[in-house]
Protein backbone atom coordinates (compact mmCIF):
# COMPACT_ATOMS: atom_id res chain seq x y z
CA UNK A 1 0.00 0.00 0.00
CA UNK A 2 2.59 2.23 1.05
CA UNK A 3 4.73 1.54 -1.98
CA UNK A 4 1.68 2.19 -4.17
CA UNK A 5 1.35 5.60 -2.83
CA UNK A 6 4.58 5.88 -3.50
CA UNK A 7 4.83 5.44 -7.37
CA UNK A 8 0.99 7.38 -7.08
CA UNK A 9 2.84 10.31 -5.27
CA UNK A 10 5.41 10.14 -7.92
CA UNK A 11 3.28 9.81 -11.06
CA UNK A 12 1.44 13.52 -9.46
CA UNK A 13 4.90 15.00 -9.35
CA UNK A 14 5.28 14.08 -12.90
CA UNK A 15 2.23 14.90 -14.25
CA UNK A 16 3.28 18.61 -12.60
CA UNK A 17 6.83 18.71 -13.92
CA UNK A 18 5.38 17.93 -17.60
CA UNK A 19 2.08 20.53 -16.56
CA UNK A 20 5.00 23.37 -15.79
CA UNK A 21 7.05 22.15 -18.90
CA UNK A 22 4.09 22.26 -21.12
CA UNK A 23 3.41 25.66 -20.04
CA UNK A 24 6.62 26.77 -20.50
CA UNK A 25 6.64 25.85 -23.76
CA UNK A 26 3.23 27.49 -24.81
CA UNK A 27 4.70 30.57 -22.93
CA UNK A 28 7.45 30.84 -25.39
CA UNK A 29 5.34 29.94 -28.68
CA UNK A 30 3.22 32.63 -27.23
CA UNK A 31 5.78 34.98 -26.96
CA UNK A 32 7.48 34.50 -30.20
CA UNK A 33 3.82 34.61 -31.81
CA UNK A 34 3.02 38.08 -29.62
CA UNK A 35 6.71 39.15 -31.02
CA UNK A 36 5.07 39.11 -34.61
CA UNK A 37 2.51 40.97 -33.78
CA UNK A 38 -0.31 38.07 -32.90
CA UNK A 39 -2.77 39.48 -30.80
CA UNK A 40 -4.62 35.85 -29.99
CA UNK A 41 -1.47 34.45 -28.79
CA UNK A 42 -0.44 38.29 -26.51
CA UNK A 43 -4.26 37.32 -24.89
CA UNK A 44 -3.02 33.95 -24.24
CA UNK A 45 0.14 35.56 -22.05
CA UNK A 46 -2.19 37.43 -20.62
CA UNK A 47 -4.42 34.68 -19.64
CA UNK A 48 -1.66 33.48 -18.17
CA UNK A 49 -0.30 36.44 -16.41
CA UNK A 50 -3.05 38.42 -15.44
CA UNK A 51 -3.14 37.23 -11.75
CA UNK A 52 0.44 38.00 -11.02
CA UNK A 53 0.64 41.45 -12.40
CA UNK A 54 -2.81 42.20 -10.87
CA UNK A 55 -1.69 41.18 -7.67
CA UNK A 56 1.41 43.03 -7.44
CA UNK A 57 -0.48 46.53 -9.13
CA UNK A 58 -3.35 45.65 -5.94
CA UNK A 59 -0.55 45.00 -3.19
CA UNK A 60 1.55 48.67 -4.53
CA UNK A 61 -1.37 50.74 -5.10
CA UNK A 62 -3.81 49.27 -2.39
CA UNK A 63 -6.79 50.22 -4.24
CA UNK A 64 -8.65 48.54 -7.10
CA UNK A 65 -9.81 50.60 -9.30
CA UNK A 66 -6.11 52.16 -9.77
CA UNK A 67 -5.03 48.10 -10.24
CA UNK A 68 -7.29 47.51 -12.50
CA UNK A 69 -5.79 50.67 -14.79
CA UNK A 70 -2.48 50.28 -14.00
CA UNK A 71 -2.61 46.16 -15.15
CA UNK A 72 -3.98 47.56 -17.86
CA UNK A 73 -1.31 50.19 -18.67
CA UNK A 74 1.01 47.65 -17.82
CA UNK A 75 -0.05 44.81 -21.00
CA UNK A 76 -0.34 47.67 -23.48
CA UNK A 77 3.31 48.59 -22.50
CA UNK A 78 4.28 44.97 -22.65
CA UNK A 79 2.73 44.87 -25.88
CA UNK A 80 3.86 47.55 -27.38
CA UNK A 81 7.76 46.90 -26.22
CA UNK A 82 7.39 43.00 -27.13
CA UNK A 83 9.92 42.90 -29.54
CA UNK A 84 12.45 44.30 -26.86
CA UNK A 85 12.00 41.35 -24.60
CA UNK A 86 15.00 39.06 -25.63
CA UNK A 87 14.39 36.10 -22.61
CA UNK A 88 16.92 37.51 -20.76
CA UNK A 89 14.99 36.98 -17.69
CA UNK A 90 11.72 35.06 -17.04
CA UNK A 91 8.62 36.73 -19.10
CA UNK A 92 6.84 37.19 -15.70
CA UNK A 93 10.13 38.85 -13.85
CA UNK A 94 9.92 40.73 -17.17
CA UNK A 95 6.19 41.92 -17.15
CA UNK A 96 6.56 42.78 -13.23
CA UNK A 97 9.14 45.32 -14.39
CA UNK A 98 6.60 46.93 -16.66
CA UNK A 99 4.11 46.82 -13.83
CA UNK A 100 5.94 48.37 -11.23
CA UNK A 101 6.94 51.09 -13.77
CA UNK A 102 3.26 51.93 -14.74
CA UNK A 103 2.42 51.76 -10.77
CA UNK A 104 4.75 54.65 -10.29
CA UNK A 105 4.42 56.24 -13.51
CA UNK A 106 0.84 56.55 -12.73
CA UNK A 107 1.80 57.56 -8.68
CA UNK A 108 4.22 61.01 -10.37
CA UNK A 109 1.21 61.48 -13.14
CA UNK A 110 -1.53 62.00 -11.03
CA UNK A 111 0.14 63.30 -7.83
CA UNK A 112 -2.74 61.22 -6.40
CA UNK A 113 -0.85 59.00 -3.39
CA UNK A 114 -3.04 61.23 -0.53
CA UNK A 115 -5.93 60.22 -2.43
CA UNK A 116 -4.75 56.70 -2.25
CA UNK A 117 -4.20 56.80 1.15
CA UNK A 118 -7.99 57.83 2.01
CA UNK A 119 -9.41 55.22 -0.37
CA UNK A 120 -7.70 53.17 1.63
CA UNK A 121 -10.17 53.22 4.26
CA UNK A 122 -12.87 52.22 1.69
CA UNK A 123 -11.31 49.87 -0.02
CA UNK A 124 -13.33 46.68 1.48
CA UNK A 125 -13.58 45.27 -2.10
CA UNK A 126 -9.67 45.10 -2.48
CA UNK A 127 -9.49 43.65 0.55
CA UNK A 128 -11.62 40.73 0.11
CA UNK A 129 -10.72 40.63 -3.63
CA UNK A 130 -7.20 38.92 -1.90
CA UNK A 131 -8.14 36.65 -0.18
CA UNK A 132 -6.05 37.39 2.76
CA UNK A 133 -7.57 36.30 6.49
CA UNK A 134 -6.90 36.44 9.57
CA UNK A 135 -3.53 38.17 10.98
CA UNK A 136 -2.68 37.89 7.19
CA UNK A 137 -5.37 40.48 6.48
CA UNK A 138 -4.32 42.42 9.34
CA UNK A 139 -0.86 42.68 8.05
CA UNK A 140 -2.23 43.37 4.78
CA UNK A 141 -4.18 46.54 5.85
CA UNK A 142 -0.55 47.23 8.26
CA UNK A 143 1.07 47.38 4.81
CA UNK A 144 -1.62 49.26 2.96
CA UNK A 145 -1.03 52.65 5.75
CA UNK A 146 3.02 52.33 5.19
CA UNK A 147 4.11 55.46 3.33
CA UNK A 148 4.59 55.00 -0.32
CA UNK A 149 8.28 54.03 -0.74
CA UNK A 150 8.58 51.78 1.94
CA UNK A 151 5.31 49.92 1.23
CA UNK A 152 7.06 49.54 -2.74
CA UNK A 153 10.09 48.05 -1.01
CA UNK A 154 8.48 46.10 1.76
CA UNK A 155 5.79 44.55 -1.05
CA UNK A 156 8.88 43.77 -4.06
CA UNK A 157 11.62 42.40 -1.17
CA UNK A 158 9.21 40.91 1.85
CA UNK A 159 6.80 39.93 -0.24
CA UNK A 160 7.81 38.70 -3.74
CA UNK A 161 11.29 38.32 -2.89
CA UNK A 162 12.87 40.38 -4.92
CA UNK A 163 16.37 40.73 -3.67
CA UNK A 164 17.42 44.59 -3.10
CA UNK A 165 19.09 44.93 -5.76
CA UNK A 166 16.66 43.85 -8.30
CA UNK A 167 13.77 45.80 -6.04
CA UNK A 168 15.94 48.95 -6.05
CA UNK A 169 16.49 48.69 -10.13
CA UNK A 170 12.62 48.36 -10.48
CA UNK A 171 11.79 51.24 -8.11
CA UNK A 172 14.91 53.41 -9.60
CA UNK A 173 16.53 53.78 -6.08
CA UNK A 174 19.71 52.73 -4.97
CA UNK A 175 19.94 49.45 -2.88
CA UNK A 176 21.17 50.75 0.58
CA UNK A 177 17.91 52.76 -0.27
CA UNK A 178 15.83 49.68 -0.09
CA UNK A 179 17.47 48.51 2.63
CA UNK A 180 16.57 51.64 4.78
CA UNK A 181 12.91 51.55 3.21
CA UNK A 182 12.68 47.51 4.86
CA UNK A 183 14.05 48.44 7.90
CA UNK A 184 11.34 51.71 8.55
CA UNK A 185 8.42 49.17 7.42
CA UNK A 186 9.49 46.92 9.27
CA UNK A 187 9.68 49.32 12.21
CA UNK A 188 6.33 51.05 11.04
CA UNK A 189 4.55 47.61 11.01
CA UNK A 190 5.87 46.21 14.20
CA UNK A 191 4.28 49.49 15.97
CA UNK A 192 0.95 48.76 14.51
CA UNK A 193 0.89 45.10 14.86
CA UNK A 194 2.29 44.60 18.04
CA UNK A 195 -0.55 46.31 19.64
CA UNK A 196 -3.05 44.30 17.85
CA UNK A 197 -1.36 41.06 19.27
CA UNK A 198 -0.08 39.76 16.05
CA UNK A 199 1.66 36.17 16.42
CA UNK A 200 2.27 35.58 12.72
CA UNK B 1 11.15 45.39 17.14
CA UNK B 2 12.63 42.13 17.74
CA UNK B 3 14.79 40.12 15.70
CA UNK B 4 11.91 37.11 16.21
CA UNK B 5 9.13 39.78 15.60
CA UNK B 6 10.88 40.39 12.58
CA UNK B 7 10.97 36.87 11.56
CA UNK B 8 7.29 36.41 11.93
CA UNK B 9 6.36 39.34 10.44
CA UNK B 10 8.55 37.99 7.01
CA UNK B 11 7.18 34.58 7.53
CA UNK B 12 3.70 36.35 7.11
CA UNK B 13 4.57 38.20 4.06
CA UNK B 14 5.21 35.46 2.14
CA UNK B 15 2.06 33.61 3.04
CA UNK B 16 0.01 37.27 1.35
CA UNK B 17 -1.32 36.34 -1.68
CA UNK B 18 0.76 37.26 -4.75
CA UNK B 19 -1.38 36.29 -7.76
CA UNK B 20 -5.15 37.62 -7.26
CA UNK B 21 -7.84 37.44 -10.11
CA UNK B 22 -9.16 41.14 -10.74
CA UNK B 23 -13.06 41.42 -9.94
CA UNK B 24 -13.72 42.13 -14.11
CA UNK B 25 -12.38 40.61 -17.15
CA UNK B 26 -9.50 43.52 -18.60
CA UNK B 27 -8.71 42.23 -21.46
CA UNK B 28 -11.43 43.51 -24.24
CA UNK B 29 -9.70 47.29 -22.83
CA UNK B 30 -6.46 46.00 -23.53
CA UNK B 31 -6.83 44.47 -27.00
CA UNK B 32 -9.18 47.68 -27.48
CA UNK B 33 -5.52 49.69 -27.22
CA UNK B 34 -3.85 47.23 -28.80
CA UNK B 35 -5.33 46.83 -31.79
CA UNK B 36 -4.08 50.28 -33.17
CA UNK B 37 -0.86 49.34 -35.43
CA UNK B 38 2.14 49.47 -32.71
CA UNK B 39 4.22 52.58 -32.75
CA UNK B 40 7.74 53.10 -34.07
CA UNK B 41 10.53 52.56 -31.71
CA UNK B 42 11.67 55.53 -33.10
CA UNK B 43 8.98 57.83 -32.25
CA UNK B 44 10.27 59.00 -28.50
CA UNK B 45 13.73 58.94 -29.54
CA UNK B 46 12.66 61.45 -32.57
CA UNK B 47 10.24 63.23 -29.97
CA UNK B 48 13.31 63.46 -27.64
CA UNK B 49 15.86 65.17 -30.19
CA UNK B 50 13.44 67.72 -31.24
CA UNK B 51 12.74 68.52 -27.79
CA UNK B 52 16.74 69.12 -27.32
CA UNK B 53 16.86 71.07 -30.48
CA UNK B 54 14.14 73.29 -29.12
CA UNK B 55 15.78 73.40 -25.53
CA UNK B 56 18.65 74.20 -27.02
CA UNK B 57 17.24 77.17 -29.30
CA UNK B 58 15.84 78.49 -25.86
CA UNK B 59 18.54 77.87 -24.07
CA UNK B 60 20.91 79.53 -26.56
CA UNK B 61 18.48 82.48 -26.26
CA UNK B 62 18.55 82.88 -22.36
CA UNK B 63 22.48 82.80 -22.68
CA UNK B 64 22.50 85.38 -25.31
CA UNK B 65 20.81 87.45 -22.78
CA UNK B 66 23.05 86.78 -19.59
CA UNK B 67 26.55 87.31 -21.38
CA UNK B 68 24.89 90.34 -22.82
CA UNK B 69 23.78 91.82 -19.83
CA UNK B 70 27.12 90.88 -18.07
CA UNK B 71 29.02 92.73 -20.48
CA UNK B 72 26.55 95.79 -19.77
CA UNK B 73 25.87 98.27 -22.71
CA UNK B 74 28.04 96.78 -25.36
CA UNK B 75 26.53 96.45 -28.99
CA UNK B 76 27.35 92.99 -30.21
CA UNK B 77 27.47 92.29 -33.51
CA UNK B 78 25.19 89.79 -34.88
CA UNK B 79 27.43 87.10 -36.41
CA UNK B 80 26.99 86.17 -39.99
CA UNK B 81 27.78 82.90 -40.99
CA UNK B 82 27.43 80.97 -43.85
CA UNK B 83 26.30 77.72 -43.51
CA UNK B 84 27.66 75.17 -46.04
CA UNK B 85 25.29 72.24 -47.52
CA UNK B 86 25.47 69.70 -44.85
CA UNK B 87 26.76 66.01 -45.88
CA UNK B 88 25.16 63.25 -44.38
CA UNK B 89 27.60 60.54 -44.95
CA UNK B 90 28.77 58.15 -42.20
CA UNK B 91 29.74 60.01 -39.83
CA UNK B 92 27.16 63.04 -40.49
CA UNK B 93 29.67 65.68 -40.59
CA UNK B 94 29.30 69.12 -42.23
CA UNK B 95 31.22 70.78 -45.26
CA UNK B 96 34.87 71.76 -44.28
CA UNK B 97 34.25 75.46 -44.51
CA UNK B 98 31.82 74.51 -41.23
CA UNK B 99 34.15 72.71 -39.72
CA UNK B 100 37.03 74.79 -40.22
CA UNK B 101 34.81 78.29 -38.54
CA UNK B 102 34.11 75.61 -35.81
CA UNK B 103 37.44 74.69 -35.18
CA UNK B 104 38.91 78.27 -34.88
CA UNK B 105 35.94 79.37 -32.65
CA UNK B 106 36.48 76.11 -30.15
CA UNK B 107 40.09 76.79 -29.76
CA UNK B 108 39.58 80.54 -28.84
CA UNK B 109 36.30 79.78 -26.52
CA UNK B 110 38.64 78.64 -23.14
CA UNK B 111 40.59 82.02 -23.15
CA UNK B 112 37.22 84.51 -24.33
CA UNK B 113 35.55 82.52 -21.13
CA UNK B 114 38.01 83.70 -19.05
CA UNK B 115 37.05 87.47 -19.74
CA UNK B 116 33.22 86.38 -18.69
CA UNK B 117 31.63 86.43 -15.15
CA UNK B 118 31.75 82.57 -13.26
CA UNK B 119 27.75 82.10 -14.11
CA UNK B 120 27.82 83.27 -18.01
CA UNK B 121 30.82 81.08 -17.82
CA UNK B 122 28.80 77.92 -16.26
CA UNK B 123 25.61 79.09 -18.13
CA UNK B 124 27.49 79.18 -21.69
CA UNK B 125 29.37 75.58 -20.69
CA UNK B 126 25.62 73.72 -20.10
CA UNK B 127 24.40 75.22 -22.92
CA UNK B 128 27.28 73.52 -25.11
CA UNK B 129 26.61 70.53 -23.11
CA UNK B 130 22.99 70.67 -24.03
CA UNK B 131 24.01 71.26 -27.70
CA UNK B 132 26.21 68.44 -27.95
CA UNK B 133 23.92 66.04 -26.70
CA UNK B 134 21.62 66.73 -28.93
CA UNK B 135 23.80 66.30 -31.57
CA UNK B 136 24.77 62.61 -30.23
CA UNK B 137 21.58 62.16 -29.77
CA UNK B 138 20.29 62.80 -33.05
CA UNK B 139 23.14 61.07 -34.92
CA UNK B 140 22.31 57.91 -32.79
CA UNK B 141 18.54 58.09 -34.62
CA UNK B 142 20.47 59.09 -37.98
CA UNK B 143 22.06 55.83 -38.42
CA UNK B 144 19.01 53.96 -37.91
CA UNK B 145 16.91 56.52 -40.21
CA UNK B 146 19.79 57.97 -42.24
CA UNK B 147 17.51 59.28 -45.40
CA UNK B 148 15.33 60.98 -42.92
CA UNK B 149 15.05 64.84 -43.98
CA UNK B 150 13.21 66.37 -40.35
CA UNK B 151 16.85 64.51 -38.53
CA UNK B 152 19.10 66.37 -40.79
CA UNK B 153 17.36 69.66 -40.99
CA UNK B 154 17.18 69.05 -36.94
CA UNK B 155 21.01 67.97 -37.02
CA UNK B 156 21.94 71.10 -39.19
CA UNK B 157 20.28 73.09 -36.43
CA UNK B 158 21.62 71.80 -33.47
CA UNK B 159 25.14 72.66 -35.52
CA UNK B 160 23.94 75.94 -36.67
CA UNK B 161 22.98 76.68 -32.76
CA UNK B 162 26.80 75.47 -31.34
CA UNK B 163 28.09 78.02 -34.10
CA UNK B 164 26.18 80.59 -33.13
CA UNK B 165 27.00 80.17 -29.76
CA UNK B 166 30.01 80.44 -30.04
CA UNK B 167 30.73 83.02 -32.31
CA UNK B 168 28.41 84.90 -30.13
CA UNK B 169 30.82 84.55 -27.03
CA UNK B 170 33.51 85.66 -29.50
CA UNK B 171 32.01 88.78 -30.47
CA UNK B 172 30.92 89.94 -26.72
CA UNK B 173 34.12 88.78 -25.28
CA UNK B 174 36.20 90.82 -27.75
CA UNK B 175 33.76 93.95 -27.17
CA UNK B 176 34.27 93.85 -23.34
CA UNK B 177 38.19 93.46 -24.04
CA UNK B 178 37.32 96.74 -26.13
CA UNK B 179 35.63 98.79 -23.52
CA UNK B 180 37.57 97.12 -21.04
CA UNK B 181 40.78 99.00 -22.88
CA UNK B 182 38.62 102.52 -22.79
Amino acid sequence: MEALLTVASSDYSQVMVNADTDIAADERAWILKAQRSDARAFEALYRLHVDKIYGLCLRMTGNVSEAEDCTQEAFIQAWNKMEKFRGDSAFATWLHRIAVNAVLGRIRKSKREHDRIQAVSDVQTARVATGDTGELRDLAEAVDRLPERARHVFILNAVYGYSHEEAARMLGIAAGTSKAQLHRARRLLTQQLEDQGFTG
Amino acid sequence: MTKEFDDKLDRAARQLATEIAPERDLWPDIATAIAEPRRSRWTPMFAQAAALVLLVGASSAITYVTVKNDSAPVVSIEPELVFEQTSFGANYNLGPGFQDARNSLRADLDAELTRLSPEARTNIQENLDLIHTAIADINVVLEKEPENVLLQQMLLRAYREELTLLSRVGGLTRNVAMRNDI
